[in-house]
């Protein structure tokens, strides 16, 4: 069992739960100390002992019982279509059977415990038999679902057992030697001659078992590593779902690390009246020194998000990321255009993050279907707002710098940028699209401090954490 | 009846001392908790707020009969708050009283560096168990019993205590510079509380197992009103599991815990209400939605909860009459 268990640990990891070997220890001991008897104790005990986060407990829960409960079900569910296909009544059966079960008590009988397993229809042994067989990792893999011819071979070599016909054959033997009759002996041959088809049914269904595990795993991981990596502009309702679970999952991480960050230079100098302050209870003694609490300055952050029809996607995890991490912040401001410009930082103070966007992106506070015009964006900036720019803001663009041709008006960017203390231009677009046709990207650019790919999931977050650490 | 290792022999002997206690658990709590006393194991509990995270923690020290010693964490709890301190004041209030004591000992010292170091030859007498003052920590190692450490909302604490913390539980001994190092006589049950209000570090994780507690299906939710208001009817119990479980489905900013249905429950039960149907509870809601937007929801979802309940009635209604109108055809029938 404790490979079995190490292994699914294994499984666990590939399936993006992290599981160190000191908690597959515990699991050990947890299990040595329920007992395996009773199967919903025995998970709950393994997972409290590996399983930290609650998110990935529904992962857990799948891999668990498709690990844990498979094999035994391969082995009864063949044991239960054997009983039935035999033309015998239940007494017969049960006389065979016990035929058989004295037989194999002779010491002089050369057989394997697989053989003989099979033979009694011991599905506990069996079972422990094939489980051990899938838990040594050997089993003949393949990429497709069909299963090789030799495959079965194989796995009979590996069992021990390579030559199951001729061990039945010697039991027959017995069985004649001791005075059996033909018509036993036939009744006999024809039930040892199905159950080890019966086997191959069972060593193939294993075989799937198998594959099944492995390839839910890689699915996982795959599905994680393309939400990444996937690309704004396409996303499905799910995937947007999805993606906002990420963004939120981000946006957690992101705030721990900063918050180490913050407390780092939390201790600052002496704090001279405090401590006299503190001493007085101490007859004037200075026994409790006083610091001085040095806060890092926050930053403020001002974002202006296109949020046409092009880059809504993005915008709209840019404006989740950035409200998420709000308190990282002294002071968020957001603004959203096409064409004209408004501010929707109220927005998100009487509503929820999601539908916040949500109206911020649909059109409620700006015309979506306008045509973008950068340039008349920026001085609706420049006229109502340039005011909320000081030196400790840093200014958050995202776009695509397609401006239709329209006046570019970059004198904007450039007071916005002696203003601020940084300016950062986030564009969707692949790099290699930047300043052809109508991208005024290469334009814009020389008046910000940063201007970043930000197509994907991976890129954003390299972006946040880059806005926090200057 | 207190024995010094106090443990839990099984796993349903957990579910009763528990019970013994009014806490009702489930396999899921009881399992855990049957093994992190087994193991000597630290006890991660998350979930919710208000799903009886600290209560698990006061009914196992009751259960075992052993003490229970809490510590609370907040942003900014150091070792000071939550190890040891030396009692300064006393240290100074009893060189003051013993002044004369200590120009006594000093006293034929024939330079400074002499009289600095007679006095530092009784260095031990002022660092010693004496003007110590133990916090939960170091209380929970000296305990002469077997205790139950309650570290509550650990989330709260700075990453640098929790690394503090992790040193502490991996080994459960002190080093004391001026006394030396104190080792636990009997390893505590330790519960680590959060709400997650930030991730817990990995290596702490580690050194725990993890129990997450959920909001309460259905019928242990009734269980729970029935054990801790008793005084409720048994349909207005039913009534308020059924619109808890329903409020918890919709996006709520805060949704009510098992914490808030029995403050409600008891509120009803003060203000007489003999069903949800009653006007006076409109004005115990805000018992179980603390948001202005919460409590519009929840208004709804009573609503729609009662309009269900009525047209439910009224079918079962129309049942019954229907089953008493073939009635006495049936009788009729007997007759003939």
């Amino acid at each position: 069992m404790e490979d079995r268990i190490v292994e699914f640990a294994g499984l666990l990891r590939r399936s993006g739960i992290r599981v160190s070997t000191a908690e597959t220890l515990d699991a050990l001991r947890a299990v040595g100390t329920t007992g395996l008897a009773e199967r919903p104790t025995f998970k709950i005990a393994l997972r409290a002992a590996m399983v930290k986060r609650s998110s990935d407990v529904p992962v857990y829960d799948e891999l668990f019982d498709l690990f844990f409960s498979g094999v035994g079900e391969v082995v009864r569910q063949t044991n239960a279509a054997a009983a039935q296909g035999q033309q015998m009544s239940e007494e017969e059966m049960r006389d065979l059977l016990d035929k058989l079960a004295e037989l194999l008590k002779n010491a002089n009988l050369d057989i394997s415990e697989l053989a003989k397993a099979l033979a009694l229809q011991d599905a506990g042994e069996m079972e422990r038999i094939l489980r051990e067989l899938m838990e040594s990792g050997k089993l003949p893999r393949t990429e497709t679902n069909y299963v090789p011819p030799g495959a079965n071979r194989q796995m009979m070599q590996m069992l021990g057992a390579a030559d199951i016909p001729a061990e039945f054959e010697r039991i027959l033997d017995l069985a004649r030697e001791q005075g059996e009759n033909e018509s036993e002996l036939d009744k006999m041959r024809r039930y040892l001659e199905k159950r080890r088809k019966e086997l191959d049914e069972m060593l193939k269904g294993l075989l799937r078992l198998d594959k099944d595990q492995q390839h839910r795993a890689e699915e996982r991981q795959k599905d994680r590593e393309r939400l990444l990596e996937k690309s704004f502009y396409y996303l499905s309702p799910t995937e947007i779902r999805q993606m906002r679970d990420a963004v939120a999952a981000l946006a957690r991480r992101l705030k721990n690390v900063m918050a180490v960050r913050f407390r780092q230079t939390k201790r600052g100098r002496l704090d001279v009246s405090a401590t006299l302050r503190r001493s007085m209870e101490f007859g004037g003694v200075p026994f409790r020194i006083r610091w001085d609490d040095r806060r890092k300055e926050r930053p403020q952050v001002i974002v202006l998000c296109d949020v046409s029809d092009s880059v809504r996607n993005v915008s709209r995890f840019m404006l989740q990321f950035v409200h998420s991490l709000q308190d990282m912040y002294s002071r968020v401001r957001s603004y959203v255009f096409v064409a004209d410009l408004a501010e929707v930082t109220r927005l998100f103070k009487d509503n929820d993050i999601q539908s916040a966007i949500q109206k911020a992106i649909n059109g409620d506070v700006v015309n979506v279907y306008a045509h973008s015009d950068f340039g008349k964006a920026f001085l609706q900036f420049h006229r109502d707002h340039i005011e909320a720019v000081d030196s400790r803001t840093t200014v958050l663009i995202l776009g695509d710098a397609r401006n239709n041709y329209n006046a570019p008006q970059e004198w904007v960017l450039g007071e916005i940028r002696e203003r601020a203390k940084q300016v950062i231009w986030l564009n969707p677009e692949n790099q290699s699209t930047w300043g052809f046709g109508d991208s005024e990207m290469n334009l814009y650019g020389k008046s910000c401090d940063y201007v970043e790919e930000c197509r994907n999931l991976r890129q954003l977050y390299k972006v946040v954490d880059l806005l926090i650490a200057k | 009846m207190v024995s010094p290792d106090a443990a839990f022999d099984s796993i349903s002997d957990v579910r009763q001392r528990l019970a013994a206690q009014n806490y009702i658990c489930d396999d899921n709590i009881a399992t855990v908790v049957y093994l992190a006393t087994r193991l000597g194991k630290p006890l991660l509990v998350e979930g919710p707020a208000g799903v009886g995270k600290t209560e698990l923690a006061k009914v196992i020290a009751g259960g075992l009969g052993a003490q229970l010693i809490r510590m609370q964490c907040y942003e900014g709890i150091d070792e000071g708050k939550a190890l040891y301190e030396w009692e300064y004041a006393k240290q100074l209030l009893y060189t003051q009283v013993l002044k004369d004591k200590i120009s006594e000992v000093t006293a034929g010292a024939t330079s400074l560096a002499d009289a600095v170091d007679r006095i530092t030859a009784q260095d031990d007498v002022f660092f010693s168990n004496r003007f110590i003052l133990p916090r939960p920590l170091l209380q929970a190692i000296q305990s002469e019993q077997r205790s139950v450490l309650l570290i509550d909302e650990i989330d709260k604490a700075d990453a640098e205590f929790e690394a503090f913390l992790l040193e502490i539980l991996s080994d459960f001994q002190v080093t004391v510079p001026e006394i030396g190092t104190i080792e636990a006589k009997h390893i505590p049950i330790v519960l680590l509380t959060s709400n997650n209000a930030r991730e817990m570090s990995d290596a702490l994780k580690r050194r725990c197992l993890h129990l997450y507690i959920d909001f309460p299906t259905p019928d242990l939710e009734l269980e729970i009103i029935r054990l801790k208001v008793p005084e409720a009817a048994e349909f207005l119990a039913q009534d308020i599991a059924g619109l808890i479980q329903a409020l918890r489905k919709l996006d709520m900013k805060k949704k009510p815990s098992i914490s808030e249905t029995l403050d409600w429950a008891k509120a009803l039960v003060i203000m007489n209400a003999k069903s949800l149907g009653d006007e006076v509870v409109r004005n115990t809601l805000s018992t179980i939605a603390k948001y202005e937007g919460d409590l519009r929801k929840t208004e709804k979802e009573l609503a729609t909860f009662l309009e269900r309940k009525k047209a439910e009635q009224k079918a079962k209604d129309a049942a019954a009459a229907s089953a008493v109108a073939t009635e006495p055809t049936d009788g009729s029938d007997l007759l003939h």
